[in-house]
Order: structure tokens, then sequence, then C-alpha cells
């Protein structure tokens, strides 16, 4: 096994590599620059602007300066858009906020998306079943930029019990709304894939052979079920972690919680190169190490898979 | 004296003390007007997106420019009718070649950590706002305001220390200009030309503008800000003004969505917050109280590209005017748009300072007779319904430009049998299309700088470097130079409205308007202020 995480992690430098370079190559191939304006810069100034930001060196000194920018300093550089802060100030400030909401969002996914697919499944085509299977659809087919609307309208306007948005410091009247809004549509098919799989897995021999021997259903469940069932899921969460963590623009537009998705989003639209970069980065190294946590999850908890 | 009058004369000493402000159940009333002040004066509104900058040297966008002029305070600033009124500057005078100015600055301004404001502050501001160093993206406006040696500066060749700007002592300030300039103190209310601290920047370098770093000489000083989220500026004890400054907080909330915002400013969450495109009426119905639209110094139009990537045909001046007296605006304002605009047939905003609007044949005719003009014209060009004009328009991808769009394609269609072929391209994609003159017809807008008509008008000259269209006329050029030296400008302006209203490098089409929903109990909004230009100080919330 620690062979195995030496590895991987070791694959991961190169990779991240690649993806730096192939993010360069495509950000600067887009048209226009972050300099561009309505009101184009006077030629000189734009010469002073592109000068300080390094913007003058060659296209091969810019990948390698900000490289070792990073490697040797973990600088990511100042953003071009938002001229007061650095990249790692956005990233400092904005990430945990994406974290938090995104944790909460993965608990209340996790744990009511695996919740219904398990009273789904154990009580297949009864009323429970069609219940769970109604609501996971409902939050699938609603996606987050209605939910987040319709949230706002039912909580703020009408009943008026929770602000319309804002993070002020992360209180809990502030989550509530990115939270539902975020984990709905991960719970409703986390709620899916569970289903089907506990269905799988209560059809197999092993499982017949525990309710032979006569053990209680919820044993049978509990000892026997959930750790195969939770395979699959788990292959669904890790990726989905990451997705929740590393911020939902829509969230953060709808809620204007500060986060990093619509840092991401704005730096894409105006060419701001180093944020571009810099989350970038962020979320390819969280992928990376995620998709490692959940191998070594399958591991312990599947003795058959061994690396 | 008894112990009742005494206490009388007390009483009155602290409430003149007390700026004038009388206290009845527990509120206090407005000095002026007597009204009662609510008890929260915190003043909420909605921004759309994070500043790039609240660092008045490198500062450039308007919300920006809301922020930084509650937190720094220039020369001179305006009043609720754009009108200049005394900031740190008291008065100044202008040498008789209308060459050098020299301001005489209050010697009660303050910093906000209780050191003087003085000229050499503005000094030092104005110097590292040109400086290369700096790199700002504004630094051309100093280059605006033609003061001494300021393009050197900016290009490198000369050290910002040969900039025109002098302190000739603490409250003495002496700029010198290459050329008369009517407007220059107007300039001057433009956060690029205000005073920073220099000892603080020295101390925080970047870091100067956080919260906790930052000292400023403003009504308000900067308590708290996270980006994407909020800006919080709460009283400075030690502006100058601070006994008559009546809002003790004013917070920008970013809400990137105009519709959330309008949802939470229906819930009491903000107390200003923009109209959503198309959504004026319903709202002026419902809410008579709250809503308001003023003119907005900017200008909505069509640039046509008249160089040789262009189509041929719009090289022809008759198809220009077509193209232009076949655009109905006030179907544009009034059924497109419905948010309070004005319809354009000049390029200047009509509400500008000094501005008269020209009268030009466009604007004379009424739709009908603009109609069959454009018949005739497009006819004599050789267009009609067996040879149909086909042109391309690309606009940058916007729900409201599309709409303005789409109807004027129709309009074209239907009175000209032109068929336009529209083309929406994300904003950068946009801006290159159109720098490169790689477009036929494109959507443009163009914001005053300052309230003068040149601040529109200069991009038709044939160096400027806004004129996407690359229109050249020799007559223009000459118009707008002499208008820059002259007392009364308003004849060159007239003269060059009207050359472009018959050469048509632009089509005009609406001039903004600023729409807005304003909690009723927000007095003091400088309605009047044809940039719009607001300070926290000069609002109050009055008790509901």
């Amino acid at each position: 096994m620690f062979s195995f995480v030496v590895r991987r992690l070791a694959v991961a430098i190169p990779t991240l590599l690649v993806l730096v370079i192939i993010s360069f190559i495509l950000m600067y191939s887009a048209p226009g620059g972050p300099f561009n304006s309505e009101r184009p810069l006077p030629p000189e100034v734009l010469a002073n602007i592109q000068a300080k930001y390094g913007l003058d060196q060659p296209f091969w000194r810019q990948i390698v300066n900000y490289v070792w920018g990073v490697v040797s300093s973990f600088d990511f550089g100042p953003s071009f858009q938002y001229k007061d802060r650095s990249v790692n100030d956005i990233i400092a400030q904005g990430f945990p906020v994406t974290l938090t909401y995104g944790f909460w969002s993965f608990v209340v996914a996790v744990s009511v998306g695996v919740s219904l697919g398990v009273a789904a499944a154990i009580r297949q085509n009864s009323w429970l079943d069609y219940l769970a299977v109604g609501i996971s659809v409902g939050a699938q087919v609603l996606p987050n930029f209605v939910m987040a609307p319709i949230l706002v309208l039912t909580f703020t306007l009408w009943l008026g019990w929770l602000p319309g948005g804002g993070w002020n410091g992360g209180q809990w009247q502030n989550l509530v709304m990115p939270v539902i809004a975020l984990s709905t549509s991960y719970m409703a098919s986390i709620a899916r894939i569970t289903r089907s799989s506990m269905l799988e897995v209560l059809n197999t021999n092993f499982i017949r052979t525990a309710k032979a021997k006569g053990l209680p259903m919820r044993r049978v469940i509990w000892r026997h079920a959930m750790k195969p069932t939770i395979l699959p899921v788990l292959s669904y969460l890790g990726p989905a972690f990451v997705g929740m963590i590393t911020g939902s623009v829509v969230i953060d537009v709808f809620f204007s919680t500060g986060g990093i998705g619509q840092f991401f989003v704005n730096s894409a639209f105006n060419r701001d190169y180093s944020v571009i970069m810099g989350i970038t980065i962020l979320v390819g190294a969280l992928t990376i190490l995620f998709n490692l946590v959940v191998d070594i999850l399958y591991a312990w908890i599947d003795p058959k898979i061994r690396y | 004296m008894t112990l009742k009058s005494k206490l009388m004369a007390t009483g009155a000493a602290f409430l003149i003390a007390t700026g004038g402000m009388v206290y009845a159940d527990g509120h206090a009333t407005h000095p002026e007007t007597g009204e009662t002040l609510a008890s929260d004066q915190t003043f909420t509104y909605r921004d759309l997106d994070e500043s790039p900058s609240i660092d008045p040297g490198v500062a450039e966008d308007s919300a920006g420019g809301d922020i930084i002029r509650d937190l720094f305070e220039g020369l001179y600033n305006q009043d609720a009718s754009g009108a200049l009124i005394p900031g740190v500057a008291l008065s100044h005078e202008v040498s008789e070649d209308g060459l050098i100015y020299t301001f005489t600055l209050r010697d009660n301004a303050k910093w906000s950590n209780g050191e003087p404001v003085t000229a050499a502050d503005f000094e030092f501001g104005w110097k590292r706002a040109a400086s290369p160093e700096l790199a700002s993206p504004y630094s051309w406006y100093i280059e605006l305001t033609t003061v001494e040696n300021a393009a050197a500066v900016i290009a490198g060749e000369m050290d910002p220390s040969e900039l025109g700007i002098t302190a000739i002592n603490d409250t003495t300030l002496e700029i010198r200009l290459t050329q008369p300039l009517p407007y220059f103190p107007d300039m001057t209310t433009h956060y690029t030309l205000f005073p920073v601290p220099e000892a603080t920047i020295a101390e925080f370098g970047d870091d100067w503008v956080k919260p906790g770093n930052m000292v400023s000489n403003g009504a308000y000083v900067l308590t708290e800000h996270v980006p994407q989220e909020r800006l919080v500026r709460e009283r400075n004890e030690m502006y100058w003004d601070n006994e008559n400054t009546i809002i003790d907080k004013t917070v920008s909330l970013i809400i990137p969505d105009e519709n959330v915002a309008l949802t939470r400013f229906l819930a009491g969450e903000l107390n200003r917050t923009d109209v959503p495109a198309g959504q004026f009426p319903r709202l002026a119905e419902q809410y008579p109280d709250d809503i308001m639209s003023v003119p907005n110094a900017c200008s909505y139009y069509y640039t046509i590209n008249l160089t040789d990537t262009t189509n041929p045909a719009l090289l022809d001046g008759n198809v220009r005017q077509a193209l232009s007296l076949a655009v109905n605006r006030d179907v544009i304002v009034e059924n497109v748009l419905a948010g309070g605009q004005w319809p354009a047939y000049t390029f200047t905003h009509w509400a500008t300072a000094g501005f008269e609007t020209p009268e030009t044949p466009i604007a004379a005719m009424d739709q009908a007779e603009r109609d069959a003009k454009a018949k005739e014209l497009m006819a004599e060009a050789g267009y009609g319904p067996d040879n149909p004009l086909s042109v391309n328009l690309i606009f940058n991808t916007s729900e409201s430009h599309r709409s303005v769009a789409i109807a004027i394609s129709q309009m074209w269609k239907q009175t000209l049998g032109v068929e336009t072929e529209l083309a929406n391209q994300e904003w950068q994609t946009f801006l290159e299309t159109r720098g490169n003159q790689d477009y036929e017809i494109a959507r443009a807008g163009w914001c005053a700088d300052y309230n003068e008509a040149s601040t529109f008008l200069d991009l038709m000259d044939t160096n400027s470097g806004y004129n996407d269209a690359q229109y050249s006329n020799a007559e223009v050029d000459a118009l707008l130079a002499a208008a820059k030296t002259s007392d009364n400008p308003q004849a060159a302006y007239t003269q060059v409205e009207q050359i472009i209203s018959q050469d048509v490098p632009i089509i005009p089409i609406y001039h903004y308007a600023a729409a807005k929903m304003l909690d009723d109990a927000v007095e003091g909004w400088p309605y009047e202020n044809f940039q719009q230009k607001w300070y926290s100080k000069d609002l109050y919330i009055v008790a509901e």
C-alpha cells in the first residue's frame, strides 16, 4: 500500500505539470487579454502594465517563471484583474468559504442520499421506495440555478427567515440555503446509486446465506450488505467531493458567498491568467488527492482489492 | 442666572455643539430639513462585481469610484447637481494664460491617523499615479488633464518628479498645464487625482489598501473588505466635516445576479439596487416611491467600420445615413429597453454640462419621414428589393444587446430590405474583433470621464485610440482642436455633431439612464448629478 501511495504521488507531479502547460497554452490562445476593455489602453500605458506583470517576456519564459514561482516560493503571482490582491490572497480568502459550504453539502448529500437509497432498496416497490425515488428524481431534475432563486424567494422574501445571501463570516443562517442548493442534485445521484447497488447486493448468494442463517435483517444490512453497496457510491464521491469543495459558480453568484467559484469564472472572462492558473492547479491537485483517497478507501473496504 | 436657566443654556449649547440636531423620542432630526432620522444610519447597496482596485491611483471602474469618493477626498467634490464644491481645496486661481492653477487647501483636513492632509500628499498621489512603476491603467487620465510632462513621465522618458505639480507649501498647490483647459477643475473630482498617504504606502506596500492598514482622508474609513462579498466603510472621526455627516456606515454587497439583488432589496436587506433589464415599467407601477431613472453619462451606439476590411457598401455615405435613419429610436427606448433611456441623434449625451443638443436633419424629422428618406438614399446607392444589402452586426453577449440588435435588424429589414447577420461574441473576443476592425457594424458604448462634451466627441478625432470606426475628417479634427482652447466651444461641438450626423461613422441609438431602486427612506440622493457621483456623507435615512 505504501509503495502504491508513493507511486501515485510521484505520478501526480508530472500530471500537474502537464495540466499547467496545457492550461497555459489554452489560456493564451483565447482571444483578448487581461487588459483589454471597452476603452483600449494607450500603448505606453499598456506597455507599463505588461512590463509590471511580466507579460512582455517571451511565452516560454513566462511559463518557466510561473512554474518556478509556484515551486520555489508557492507564489501564484498577482491577480491581473483584482489589482489589490495576489492569487494567494484570493485563494486564502475564497477557498475556506467554499470548503465550508462544500463540506456541509457533502455531509448532507451523503447522509440523506445513502439513507434514502438504502430505505428505498430494502422496501422495494413500497410507498417508501416510490417516495425516495420521487424525491431523488425531483432533486435531480431541479438544477441548482433553479433551486437557488426558489429558496431565496421562499426563505428570504416570503418567510423572512434567512438572509438572501452574503457570507457574514460563515454564520449558520448564511449557510443553510447554499448547502441545500448545492447538495440536492448530489444527494439525488447518491440515492439512486445506493438504491441500485443495494438491490444488486441483496440478491447475491452471500446475503441469501446470511438470511438463511437466521440473522436479523438489520444485521444483514449493516454487517454484510452495506460495505459492498458503498463501493460504487465511493467512486462517485471522490470527484463529487472535489466538485463541492472547489466551488460552484451558481452558488457563489446567487448567494454572494465570496467563494472561489465566482473568482474562477470571472478570471476566465477577464483573462486573469494568474487566477485561472492558481485555481486550476488547486482543483487539479485536489482531484488527484481525492482520487487517491478513494482508491485507498476501496482497498480498505474491499479486501479483494490489493495494490 | 438660576439653576434652571443654567441647565437650559447648557442644553442649548449642547444642541449647537451636536450640529443642530435635536433629539425627540430618542431620534435625531436633520439639522436643515427637520426630518426625523432613523436610529440606524447604515446605507447598504448592491454592486455587480468586485472592483479591480480601491487604490485611487490604480482604480479603473465607476463602482470603485463610489467607494473611493467615500474613503478619500480630492481637491473638489461635486454637489447634488454636479456643481463643484470645496473638498480639500477651498479655492483656486488661474494665471492669465490659463496654464497655471494655484489651489488653496484647507488647513483642517486630516488623514484618518490624525496627520494633516497637505499639498505634498496631492503631489505624491499624482506623481505616483503617473509613474510607469505603478503601471496604473488610468494613468492616461493624468495625460488628459494636459499637466506638464505627463506623457513623457508615463512613457518612462522622464522621471515622475518632472510632472507639472508642485506643493508650494502645506496649503498651496501649483499645477502647470500645457494648454488652457476650462474644465480642468471639474476633472479634479476624479479619483486618479486624489491624494494618497505616502508613509502608509511605504510601510505596507501593495497591502496598504487592506482594512487596518489603510489611512484615508475622506468622510469614511475602510473597516471590512471581503472580496466578492462585501466592503464596509464607517465614519472617519478625523474628517473635517464629520460633524455634518449623518450616515454612520456604508456597506456595498457584491450580488452578481440582478434579480437576486432585487429580491433582497424587496426583503429589506438593501437600500439601493439596479432595476433588472425590462422590469422598469412593472416596478414603477408597483413601487412608485422606490424607483428612479435619471440621466447617466453614457451613450449607446453602433460603430461602422470605415477601413478597407469592411463591407464595401458601408463606405457609401448614403447607405450609412439610410441605416441610421431607419432605426426607430423611440421603439428601442420605449418598447425594447423601457428603462427611461432617451433616443439619441447625437453622440454627446443631451444632459452633458454646457452642451446644447444641435439641430440635425434626422432629429427634426418624424419616423415616417426618416423611413422615406432612408429608402430614397438606399435606392440612390443602388440597393433595393432586387439587390438587397447584406450586413454583419456584432455585439457582446448580453440579453439587452441582443434585444436591441434584433429590433434594429428587423427595422432595417422592414424599411430597407437589408439582411442583417447577427453575431454575439464573448466580451474579450468581441473587443479584439472590434479593435482590429475585423467587423462591419459593431455595438459600442461610451461613458463620460468628465462632464464636458469633448469626453464624447474626442472619439471622432482621427488619432483617437477609441475611434473603432477609423473615421477621419480633417474638419472635425480641426474643430475639436480649436474647442480645447476656446472659452465657448459649443459652436465647434454643434458643427462636429452635424458633420458626424451627415457622415455617419457611428449610429447613435440611445442615451443611458440609471434606473435604480432606492429605498424611499434614503434622502439626499444627487438625482441631478449627471455622472451620478454620490457621496455617502450627503445621504441620510429618515425614520419610517
